[in-house]
């Protein structure tokens, strides 16, 4: 198949400060996944200083440390680059400290100071009583079969309570995801935050072509990749298992 | 009996009850029985470790890369100089770098005066505290067992904190100047022999731990002559100047002799782990001359680079646990079937996401074997790598049956494992 003439530009933002849990890997997946069905696709890695490009389909955020979230946020804000790209109807993906900067505000710091985010997702993030950090499997709101199964690695601090303008992206089966009420991640239009890294498109790959789907504005014929299949299959059976032993013990 | 007899007699029983659980856990073949030996001991008295290290002259090594290297080039270097007198030296060779670990290791060489400690990097402040170490080596920090060690900063601000609580006396600090955070903790010690030690890894420093505000970074240029340096955009923190350096595989000491290290183990790291070793020799007391002699005598330190018989099948071992280390190790690893073994058991991080920081792009065009409990996380990340594969999850079957000699580079867990397998 050739879909040349379609040329998929995917943005990674800030790798230097939000790259710390293997995030990039997302766009890694993305790119291949468009390559693998025939599209022409380059991948913009934009560094605090540089404008985000308006030519974006889908921007990439992953999980950083405290005052790399501040400083994201300030890069972000001045540069203006994510609204247009908002919209414009492009998809933004932000995991771990990228879904928390994405909110109304986020807390950080010993003197937990609230530092307002980028308000692209009415979600808030305060410190949690403890951190979050584990495997975690959670059901995919809206999905049915094996797809609905998203299975990642949480490790954040952050406590994230929901607002009217947000849907849960999930509902939690094990772990805590926003702060231990059952939902996880959110999503508003094209603007989607969750948690666990992974990273979260290579073990969920329905994830991925969701994205994709939503950025390109039309289905893409699917994917048969039994290695992935079969790592999905033991990451969700080791995590349900070691679960089940936890509770007995 | 006096306060003095009770509290070396509590030590000897500690000592002997942790030497009987060590042997016990070495029969039921659960490892070297070190870091057990060590707890049964400090359960019985908890001061042992503090008058374990009392009275000794004592070098501790630390950082997330290259510790273990390190510890032996200083080791080996002090040894050299000892000569007839080895006796006189304790070093935790095998690695056991906690509190348990460390305790064990010095209880078995209670007659040692020096001692050469490789350290965890959350034992550090504790160690400052109860050991009052003539010298401590602080070599990297990158992102390393993420799901233990939440923030890199905090460990740095726990070094800086203990160097400053010590004041004047406070360790001399050998400092890897090329590492922001290495240098901002370092910068609290009283003393400090900084080396630049031409490293590359650039990945986990991004902003100024002092003011958060962005570090500006220079890239060598060969052409122009400049050199790799670093400086912050908001304070005064930057680079400081070497008092050692490594240039073009050589070290270059403060006397601005330079030295071919001509060392027995593989990686340009390595000469910045033994230009390190070297500035702490030297301020042990031993000239270069005989710390190099000794630290050439180093070959696989704790298994490291140890070439091992698997059956008929002849293999490196290579230790990676985390995206720095990945970017050393693939560069060695030459062979043309190449087998890569990933855990994620505490010790080697739960978490796996590490392995999309690590660039298995480049060994496009060869043959990888998957091994380990994680081998499919990592048949994923090869399968959008783009590299050939093959998935065998147990790792004596990985390893059985190569005609050609095999590099394995393996996480922390199936390197211990590979060891016990090959006996080295």
């Amino acid at each position: 198949m050739n879909n040349r003439g379609q040329r998929v530009e995917l943005v990674l933002i800030y790798q230097s400060l939000l790259g710390l849990y293997g995030d990039r890997g997302n766009a890694t997946v993305l790119m291949k996944r468009l390559a693998w069905r025939g599209y022409e696709s380059v991948l913009t890695l934009v560094e605090p200083g540089d404008p985000l490009p308006d030519t974006g389909k889908v921007y990439l955020l992953g999980g950083g440390e405290d005052a790399a979230q501040i400083s994201a946020v300030r890069g972000l804000k001045a540069d203006g680059g994510l609204y247009r790209a908002v919209d414009r109807g492009a998809v933004i993906f932000g995991v771990c400290a990228g879904y928390q900067i994405l909110g109304n505000s986020f807390t950080v710091g010993y003197q937990e100071e609230v530092i307002p985010g980028l308000g692209l997702l009415d979600v808030t993030t305060t410190r949690g009583p403890v951190r979050a950090v584990g495997e975690i499997i959670s059901r995919w709101n809206g999905r049915d079969g094996n797809d609905q199964w998203l299975t990642g690695f949480e490790n954040h601090g952050g406590h994230t309570t929901l607002g009217r303008g947000v849907q849960p992206l999930a509902s939690v089966e094990i772990g805590v995801g926003n702060c231990n009420d059952g939902t996880e991640g959110a999503v508003a239009g094209t603007v989607i935050g969750t948690y666990p890294h992974g990273p979260i498109l290579a073990r969920n790959p329905a994830l991925a072509d969701h994205i994709l789907e939503l950025a390109l504005g039309h289905e893409l014929p699917p994917l048969v990749h039994p290695e992935i299949n079969k790592l999905r299959r033991q990451r969700l059976r080791r995590v349900r298992r070691s679960y089940a032993r936890n509770r007995r013990a | 009996m006096s306060a003095v007899s009770i509290s070396s007699a509590r030590l000897s029983a500690a000592t002997y009850a942790g030497r009987l659980a060590g042997t016990a856990s070495r029969l039921a073949r659960r490892g070297t029985g070190a870091s057990i030996r060590g707890k049964v001991m400090l359960k019985i008295d908890p001061s042992a470790l503090q008058k374990l290290l009392a009275g000794k002259r004592i070098a501790l090594v630390s950082g997330t890369n290259g510790k273990t290297t390190t510890t032996h080039f200083l080791a080996a270097a002090l040894r050299e100089s000892l000569g007839p007198d080895v006796d006189r030296l304790v070093h935790n060779a095998e690695g056991a770098n906690l509190h348990h670990g460390i305790a064990s290791a010095l209880s078995e060489h209670a007659k040692a005066d020096i001692a050469i400690l490789e350290s965890d990097e959350r034992v550090v402040g504790d160690l400052i505290k109860l050991g009052r170490p003539e010298v401590l080596v602080l070599l990297n920090f990158s992102r390393d067992q993420l799901d233990r060690h939440h923030e890199i900063k905090s460990l740095s601000r726990s070094w800086r904190m203990a160097l400053a609580g010590a004041g004047s006396s406070g360790p001399i600090v050998v400092a890897n100047a090329d590492e922001p955070l290495v240098v901002w903790a370092a910068s609290a010690a009283e003393q400090v022999v900084w080396v630049d030690t031409a490293t590359t890894w650039t990945q986990d420093s991004s902003l100024c731990p002092e003011c958060d505000s962005g570090l500006i970074r220079i890239q060598p240029d060969r052409a122009s002559g400049q050199d790799a340096d670093w400086y912050c955009s908001g304070c005064g923190l930057a680079r400081p100047k070497g008092d050692y350096r490594v240039e073009s595989g050589t070290i270059v000491d403060r006397a601005e002799h330079v030295w071919d290290p001509h060392l027995s183990v593989p990686g340009v790291f390595n000469i910045s782990n033994a230009a390190c070793a070297l500035a702490a020799a030297e301020l042990m007391g031993v000239d270069a001359r005989t710390a190099l002699n000794g630290m050439r005598k180093v070959t696989s330190p704790a298994g490291r680079f140890a070439t091992a018989r698997f059956g008929d099948t002849t293999a490196r071992l290579l230790l990676a646990k985390n995206p720095a280390g990945w970017a050393e190790a693939l560069p060695l690893a030459q062979s043309q079937t190449v087998v890569l073994a990933i855990d994620s058991a505490a010790a080697d991080g739960r978490d796996v996401s590490w392995l999309w920081d690590v660039e298995y792009e480049r060994l496009a065009g060869r043959s990888v074997i998957a091994t380990g409990r994680r081998a499919q996380d990592l048949a994923v990340r090869l399968k959008y790598a783009e590299v050939d594969y093959r998935c065998v999850p147990d790792l004596a079957d990985a390893l059985a049956g190569h005609r050609e000699p095999v590099d394995v580079i393996a996480t922390y867990t199936p390197f211990q494992r590979l060891r016990r397998m090959g006996r080295v």
